[in-house]
Order: C-alpha cells, then structure tokens, then sequence
C-alpha cells in the first residue's frame, strides 16, 4: 500500500512541473580540462538571471532547458579559473567549455563564485567530497597518500583502530560499504591489512562519499557508497608523474592516442619488497603493488568509449614455507553516449574479481577462494527542464563465490583435496530517481529502486531438521552446528531463494535564505551479500556469502535531518546532521564460530540487527591562506541477536553490545597554511573516545593453562586515542626552460609520540607466571619524506 | 590446519615493531565460580587405574593462586553400573585408584557441593598411536625456529578429534580434526623460539570427542598466542559439558572427558 501512495506522489510531482510550458531550448555539452581535456565532474554552470542552474555528471556532460533568450552564464569550478559567458539561446545548441587551472599564486585574485550557493540549494546531503589536491597534503603516515586514511577525517567516518582494514560509516560496518571504482565493485579495499588503501591516488579524479540519502541510482550496501572516478588520460600531451616516498613508490603515464578524441593512462604502484623485513637478514617478503590503466576515446560528438582496469596484489612470503597472494581485479567497458540534447547514457560491462590465495608450505597444501561478478548496468540522465531531472537504469550483477579449495601440493602431502561448495547469484535492479526544484525554496531529490536478488542452484544444499541449521542445546545453554539430514544437488538454473526489495529514497531541501537551509532525508536500502568475518575488523581471507534459505538480505532504514549554513560569503561554511538508522538481518556468529574453510556458514550464523545514530558537525574555512576543517561526531552503534524462542539466549544474552567501532567522541581538525608561494604547512589533530573491548573479570587454571573469564561483550574501552600531524609541503617551483614540476612533503606522524593502545591483551607473564595486562601500541612518531614530480 | 591459516594477521605486528607494555588496567571482579577439570586419561600400555579430578573455584584475574575446593564429593558410574568414589587428596585433587577404563563406555560424573549437584556424562574415546616424531629446523618468522612434528595415522572409517599435548618448558595444547586429513598420516605440529638442542619434550596425543573439541576450541581462543587486536575473535563464556542440576544459572567451568592416550618423549637435536 505504502507504494502505491507513493507512485501517486511521484505522479503528482512530474504533473505539477509540466504544467507551464513555452518554448525552451537545451543547451548542453561536456565541460573539461583545457590542458588535458580530462572531463571534470560537479562543475557548476549558473544561470542567474534565469536563477538555475545545473551540475556536470559523472562524465562531465551537462544539460539545461531554458526559455529563448539571451544569458550571461557562469561556469565554476574549484581549483579553476571561472569562465563567464554570454550566449543568445535561440536554438538546441551543444556548447563545450574548457576551464583553465587557477594559478598557485595567492597574489592574484581567483573568482570564487557562488560555488557552495548551489550546494545549500540542492537536496544533497550526507556528502563528503575530497579533491585529490586536498588528499595529497594531508600529513599521514609514512608520507603515504592515502584515500581512505583522509576519509577518515570526516565526521561520520572512522574505523576499529590503527591498523585496521575498511572505514565505517555512521556506525556501519566494513562490508556495508559500496566501493566502485570507476563503476566497478572494490571487495577489499586494503593493502597491507589495512595500512594502506588500493587506490592510487594520481590516477584518481574525483570522489565522493555518501553517508546518507544516498540516491536511487545505488544499492546493494547499506551503509554508504564511496564512489570514485579515475582519470581519463591527457588526450593533448604526453605527461608522467610520479613519486618516491617511504613505503612505495609511483610512476603514471598519459598522453593523446589521437590528439584532443582518445587517450591512455597507465599508473603504477608498488611497496618495497622485503621492506621491513630485510633487517633481519632472512627470506621473507611483504610487499604489494597495483596498476591503473585507462583508454578514451570520443568516437564523435555523441559517443565516447572508456575501458578501464586496476590490478592489484598483496603478496607475503616467510621462510618459503608461508605463501600469501589477495588482491582486487577489475576491467570495465563503458560507452557513453547522448540520445538527444537532454539524454545522457552509460552503458557499462564489468568484470571484477577478489582472489585470496594460500600456500602452506610445510603443511603441504595451497587454498584459493574469492568472488567473481559480471555485472551490466545502464544509466539514464534524462534533463526534463531546468526544474527537473531525472536519472533511470537497471543493473544486472551474475556472482560466482569460491569460498575455498585445498589442493595437496604433491602426493606425499597429508592434506586431502577439498572443495567447497561454489554458490551462484543474480542480483537485479531497476530504479527511478527525480531531482526536482519544486519552488524557489524547496527542491527534492526523490527516488524508488526495485532489487531482486536470485540464489542460483549449487552442486551441495543441506537439508536440516526444521529448517535450522543452528540447534540449541538448553542443558549446556550453548548454540552448536546442527546435524545435516542429507544433501542435495540442485541445477544452475533453478532459483533455490528469491528475494525482492522496494527501496524508497527522498532527500528534501528547504532553503531558508541564501546562506542557510534545512535538509531531510530517508532511505532504505538491501544488501545481499554478507562478508563473513567474527573477527575486529576483517581480514583479507573473509569470504563474501549470499543471502539464501538461511541467510536473510540486511535492510536498513535511514533517517538524517541536517542544517546547512555558508558564512561571510561563503568563507566559512557550516554542516550540522542527525542521524538514525536500524539494520535487520545482521549476522552474528554463535560462540566458537569456525569461519575458515566451513562450507556450511548457515550452521554458526544467527540473524540479529544493529542500529546506531548520532550527531554530526563539520566546520570548514573554504578560503584565504589558512583553510581547513574541524570535524566532531557524537554517535553510537550496536549490535543485539536475541535468541530465535523464548528459552534461547541469543548472542551475549540477547543484550545489545557495542560495535567494535563504537566510538562515542570522534573530533579531528585539519588545517592548511599558505606561508608563501614554495612553502605549506598542514597539521591535524585528532581526539577518540577508545574502542569498545572486552576485559576479564576472573580467571581459572584448567589442564595446566591459565583461562581469562570475560565479562560483557564490549563492555569496556581502550583508553582514549589522540595524536597530532604535521606536515609541510614544499614547491621549489619551476625553473626557465625545465619542465619538470616537483615538490616535497616532509611529514611527521604522531608529534607527541602518544602510545596508543592498538589493543589491551591479557595474558601470563612466562617469566614469572603472573597474569598481566599488555598494551600494544603500532605507532610511535614517524617521520617522512615524499618526493612528487611532474613532467 | 584451519588455526594455520590465522597466523597471517600476526604478520602485521611484526611488521611494524610495535611496542609492547605492561600496563595497569583496574578490572572487575565476578562471583566465583566453580571449576572442575574431570580429565580421565588413560595411557596405552597402562592400566588406567589411576585418576585424578582436580576442582578449584575462579579468581580475581590478578591473583592467580589456585583456590582448591575440598569439601565435596566426586563419583562416577560406568555404564554397567560399577561406581567410583574419587577420595580427597590434596590441592583440590581428588583421586581413585581402582578405576576401570573401557573404551567407548559411557561414564557418568555425580559431584556435590554446597547441597549443589553437578552431573556430566561421556564416553571414553580411543586414539591411534604415534607413529614417530620429526624435527625440522624452518619454522617460525625467521625460518631458522626448531619444529616438532608427530605424525600418526587417522582411521578413515570415522570422524576423529584430536589433543595434542606438548610440553617443553611450557605447556602447548593443539587440536585437530580430521576433515581434510581422513585416513592420512599427519602429523602434531609444535615450533617456538624457546625450543632449543637437548630439550627433553613430552608430546602426548588424546582422542577427544566432538563437542570436547569444539569446548577446547572456543577455550583456546580465550587464551590465544597472539597479541589481541583488530583480528581477534570476540570473548565468550566456555561452558562445558557440565551441568548444575540445582542451579543451572550457577554454571561450573571446567568438563569432564574421558580419552585414551600415548605418549612419547622427544630428545631436541
């Protein structure tokens, strides 16, 4: 019933914004970089004495219906020179613009118009965005430039602790997270475990965060969507850059296939073999390394194709007798193409993959597993009026899951072949999303995604008593592996479960004036797929699971209210959000869960939910010598399964527990100073409520060991975690007749040296046999030097 | 096997010579608590008359003095009705020198105390012995660390679980099973960097049942080698097979088993 309200809603509003018509005519083009012609994503074109204006899509193609006239346009984009522009609109006209670099120079003046006007004015919320010039001055560890690090330092956005894998989001866990790269899913997006993100940052263009109102067009996680775009390669000139800092190094090529039609990017990244580890003279590796690579091509005006790919690989090696390889794959055609002067479209073919592979050496056996999809999606911006936009398109995702296969490595190997079960998924969406200005004051950004999600037939299913495959044993009180009464076999093309899921998105926008609005929002969302990990924070070797018979799709509702305030012409800007969302369906795993190589995960899983909500606020100086922010989250998530009947417990007694990234305070502020033309001096300081942890309360000695009883799950903290960064970045600039651009960055990570606690374990001294508590603690102050180039 | 494959997230510890320090962090402290460690063993070649059950209660994490529980009484009944009265000796140890071990006989534990009673009942399971043991000298990060390996052979007509028991200067529990191992001779695996030439090490192999496998491996997470972190499971409660008919709320620690053993010792080269 609710949707049939809404579809006469969505109705109502298209009625109500067609109902004046003259004569119009579209203006449109693709607005890009005049010295590489790399399409620029979110520039404002304006149109103020029409008071409209319209934003640049994901490939930098714009369009806008206007009544016949003639208008001085704006065009602003941050980093860039303004362009402005008077046009006589008497006719469709496709216009190009290209924008010119805004000098380093402070001395000059650099127009920043109404850039965050628009922004007050939009229904978008819940949007962190981070150019990559931003990103690159921020001090962080090792000197290493890191996407997801910087992430960090936005409010709603944190992770389980120094040296762990993922960010979460408002209280949401790692796998909750949509990461597309270039439109293509990122499974795992960590080197290292967690120290370092996969993305390179100087083979990025663009982007985006979204914590909330997440718009229509996305699905399939229920937390937020990280969406980035990498560059598409200067189609003028051949051009390299690169940097040698202390962890890895980088090199990116670019240039014209076809001068000003088609261009290539090919962008390499690599750590250190044997980095840490050659001290201690011995035959172990660590490294990783990852490759970008790009092609674009403008077959004419309405047509443009792009393939892009990344590869990249962790790689351990101890003793040749421990062998570890995981890594993302991904290859993605897409092909642009406009309909007519107002219709947009992306057609994209993706292929990405998520393989972890083991070799155990002195075991005598090697194990491989990952995921695999193939995934099509078409996308519609379809620009109605200057009022009104929408964006359509369907999404079709084929997964194949490994979750494991053990080889013996020859015949005198103990170890017997083993295969798990591979599972099969279709994952279906179609959605509909409206960007609609329905007043001066009030606009809207409202939306409906319909997902299916297919459990495909498999070799193995298993049947169990009453459909449970976890039983409860009341005398012991503890949950354990049910028995399985037997197995089938069902075919590939046989659908064992379906699911499907209405997903309603709105986002409200009222403007107050013209420094201030109010914002709203509400969005469900369903994931299908489920990381399965009972540990902190995932490790590389988690496999992905479907939903299925047992396991149920997570659906989260999400409420955000926000205040949005520009000051002193936009030199200073304000963001104020509350947030609330609940989860259902979350997994939780019973006591003694063994996750690795199970090939029936429905037998140590529980369904419960999570929820969390909070406050948000995000200061930013946008201008002048000094620019930067403070960020401060106030939140809370949690976590319960209660038990499936009255007699069953659940999880930690059905109780709500803390989310290992429960952070109640999270403050960071960052700031930039110009000093002059060569130098810039960059610091952040950052201030956590500690991480929720369990501590014993008692212990007891049995078969010659000493075991720890631990009192409630989570119920404790690890003290708190500050640190101070600093950073300088320097610019010798570029001497006559070189030209090579080049500039340093000297870091130092953790000023004050504070130690702290990655964990607290408790365990037996050897030495004197007495129980203790230890604190480990990753890292101490760090210094760094980085050096860029250009040329 | 599956344990091996947890090692890797160590690996980042390792990596960034992080710091370790002792700390002072101020716990609660909960209600005690009974424990009892009802462990019949019996060696092959012996006669497996003599058994001991040792009960205790918990104590406050940092004082680690072993509280022994005295005063209760300790039976248990073989299937056939014969029973065994296990007399107090010392330490919380309460010993029966005339017990009768029967492999895959059932056997009931009956203890009393505080007008509380505690009962648990298990077979005795059977092992395959030891076939012989090997030292190789590549394991550990360094590569250079001794390993110990004791094979023995597993019966491919069943499910089997096994503990391993190796001790040097410290103890060392390792559990197997064998679902990717059936019929296979394979092997116990210990290697640290105490291990050093001359080392006389006890390595003891026990078949255990299912669910005494499943208890140690929820137990053995609780104590853990590793150094807690990011990668670390959840703490849970380890409840045993033993039951608190009074009170079931007052739950005791602790499980009783009964498994068939051999053992040997290794002289380190």
């Amino acid at each position: 019933m609710k949707f049939r309200y809404l579809a006469l809603l969505l109705l109502f509003l298209f009625f109500n914004s067609t109902v004046n018509a003259q004569q119009l005519y579209t203006l449109n083009g693709v607005i890009t970089d005049a010295s590489s012609n790399e399409t620029l994503i979110g520039v404002n074109l304006l149109v103020p004495e029409a008071s409209t204006g319209v934003v640049t899509n994901d490939y930098g193609y714009y369009s806008i219906k206007l009544p016949q006239g003639e208008y001085e346009i704006e065009i602003s984009y941050i980093g860039y020179q303004s362009i402005q522009k008077t046009i006589n609109l008497d006719s469709n006209q496709k216009l190009d613009f290209q924008l010119t670099e805004a000098s380093e120079s402070l001395d000059e003046v650099v127009i920043t118009s109404d850039i965050e006007g628009l922004n007050i004015r939009k229904p978008e919320m819940s949007v962190n965005k981070l150019s990559i010039s931003t990103i690159q001055k921020l001090p962080v560890v090792f000197g290493e430039v890191d996407v997801v690090r910087s992430l960090l330092l936005l409010p709603g956005v944190s992770n389980a602790g120094e040296g762990s894998s993922g960010f979460n989001v408002r209280g949401g866990a790692v796998d909750q997270n949509l990461i597309l790269l270039d439109e293509a899913t990122i499974y795992n997006s960590s080197h290292l475990f967690g120290l370092f993100s996969v993305f390179n940052p100087d083979a990025i263009k663009d982007l985006k965060l979204y914590k909330g109102g997440i718009p229509a067009k996305y699905g399939g996680r229920v937390s937020s969507v990280l969406d980035i775009y990498q560059r598409d390669g200067n189609s003028k000139e051949f051009k390299m850059q690169g940097g040698i800092g202390a962890i890895s190094s980088r090199l990116l090529a670019e240039g014209p296939i076809v001068k000003d039609k088609g261009s290539f990017l090919i962008g390499g990244r690599s750590s250190y073999a044997h980095l840490f580890l050659k001290l201690t003279d011995n035959e172990n590796s660590a490294y990783f390394y990852d490759l970008n690579t790009k092609l674009s091509y403008n077959l004419d005006d309405r047509n443009k194709l792009l393939l892009s790919g990344y590869f990249g690989r962790d790689v351990f090696n101890i003793s040749q007798n421990f062998e570890n390889t995981y890594g993302n794959a991904v290859l993605n055609l897409r092909w642009n193409h406009i309909f007519s002067d107002n219709i947009f479209t992306n057609l994209s073919v993706i292929y990405s993959d998520y393989y972890y592979g083991l070799n155990l050496n002195f075991v005598g056996f090697n194990w491989d597993s990952g995921i695999k999809n193939l995934n099509i999606k078409y996308d519609f911006n379809h620009y109605i009026n200057d009022n009104l936009q929408l964006k359509y398109g369907m999404q079709n995702t084929y997964y194949e899951f490994n979750p494991g296969e053990i080889k013996p490595i020859d015949e005198d190997s103990g170890i017997n072949y083993f295969k798990l079960t591979n599972k099969y998924a279709f994952e279906n969406a179609v959605y509909l999303s409206a960007e609609h200005r329905l007043s001066d004051k009030f606009s809207a950004e409202y939306g409906l995604r319909l997902s299916t999600f297919l459990r495909l037939g498999q070799d193995e299913i298993n049947v169990y008593e009453d459909n449970h495959p976890v039983e409860y044993d009341a005398e012991r009180d503890i949950y354990r592996e049910a028995d399985i009464l037997e197995t089938v076999e069902s075919s590939r093309s046989e659908v064992l479960k379906a699911y499907n899921n209405f997903e309603p998105r709105i986002a409200l926008a009222y403007t107050l004036d013209e420094n201030q609005s109010i914002k709203a929002s509400y969005n469900r969302m369903a994931q299908y797929l489920h990381l399965i990990s009972n540990t902190s924070s995932p490790t590389p070797l988690d496999v992905w699971a479907p939903s299925g018979s047992f396991i149920k799709p997570q659906v989260l509702d999400q409420y955000a209210v926000g205040y949005f305030r520009n000051f002193k012409e936009n030199e200073f800007s304000l963001e104020v959000e509350g947030f609330y969302k609940d989860i259902d369906n979350r997994i939780d795993y019973i006591d003694g869960a063994n996750l690795i190589a199970n090939n029936a995960i429905e037998r140590v899983v529980l369904n419960g939910e999570s929820r969390a909500y909070g406050m948000e606020l995000l200061l930013r100086k946008n201008t002048g010598r000094l620019t930067g922010w403070l960020a401060y989250t106030l939140s809370k998530s949690e976590q319960r399964t209660p038990g499936r009947t009255a007699i069953e417990p659940g999880i930690n007694n059905g109780n709500w527990y803390n989310t290992n990234y429960d952070k109640t305070h999270d403050l960071s502020m960052t700031g930039s100073y110009e000093l002059n033309r060569k130098w810039q001096l960059n610091a952040n300081f950052i201030f956590q409520t500690g991480l929720a942890t369990t501590y014993p309360n008692a212990q007891y000695e049995y078969e010659g060991i000493n075991i720890p009883v631990y009192g409630e799950r989570n119920g404790d903290r690890l003290p708190s975690y500050h640190r101070l960064d600093l950073s300088a970045t320097y610019e010798p600039g570029v001497k006559e007749g070189k030209k090579v651009e080049s500039f340093w960055t000297f870091g130092l990570y953790n000023v004050y040296n504070r130690q702290n606690a990655y964990s607290i374990s408790f365990r037996e001294n050897s030495d004197t046999g007495e129980n203790e508590a230890v604190r480990l603690s990753l890292f101490g102050i760090i210094p760094s030097v980085t050096y860029n180039f250009k040329f | 096997m599956k344990k091996l494959i947890l090692y890797i997230p160590i690996l980042l510890v390792f990596i960034f010579s992080s710091c370790e320090e002792v700390v002072n962090i101020d716990l609660e402290e909960s209600e005690p608590r009974l424990v009892i460690e009802a462990s019949i063993v019996w060696f092959k070649g012996t006669r497996g008359n003599e058994q001991s059950i040792k009960l205790s209660e918990t104590s406050p994490f940092y004082e680690e003095e072993l509280i022994p529980v005295e005063n209760a009484s300790v039976k248990i009944t073989a299937q056939d009705g014969e029973e065994f009265v296990f007399a107090y000796d010392l330490n919380g140890n309460y010993v029966n020198t005339g017990f009768d071990p029967d492999l895959n006989q059932s056997y009931q534990l009956e203890i009393i105390y505080e007008d509380q009673v505690y009962t648990a009942s298990e077979k005795l399971i059977s092992v395959t012995p030891l076939d012989y043991v090997e030292q190789t000298e590549s394991g550990g990060f360094s590569g250079t660390d001794i390993e110990i390996k004791a094979y023995y052979t597993d019966p491919a007509e069943e499910q089997n679980y096994y503990l391993f028991k190796f001790r040097d200067d410290d103890l060392s529990l390792e559990i197997y099973e064998d679902e990717f191992t059936n019929g296979n001779q394979i092997f116990g695996y210990y290697s640290n960097d105490d291990i050093k030439a001359e080392d006389l090490i006890e390595i003891q192999i026990q078949g255990i049942s299912k669910s005494y496998y499943e208890y140690l491996f929820i137990l053995r997470s609780q104590v853990g080698s590793s150094d807690g972190g990011p990668f670390e499971t959840m703490p849970a409660t380890v409840k045993g097979n033993i039951i608190n008919q009074t009170n079931p709320d007052n739950y005791p620690f602790g499980y009783f088993r009964l498994s068939e053993a051999d053992s040997t010792f290794y002289n380190v080269e």
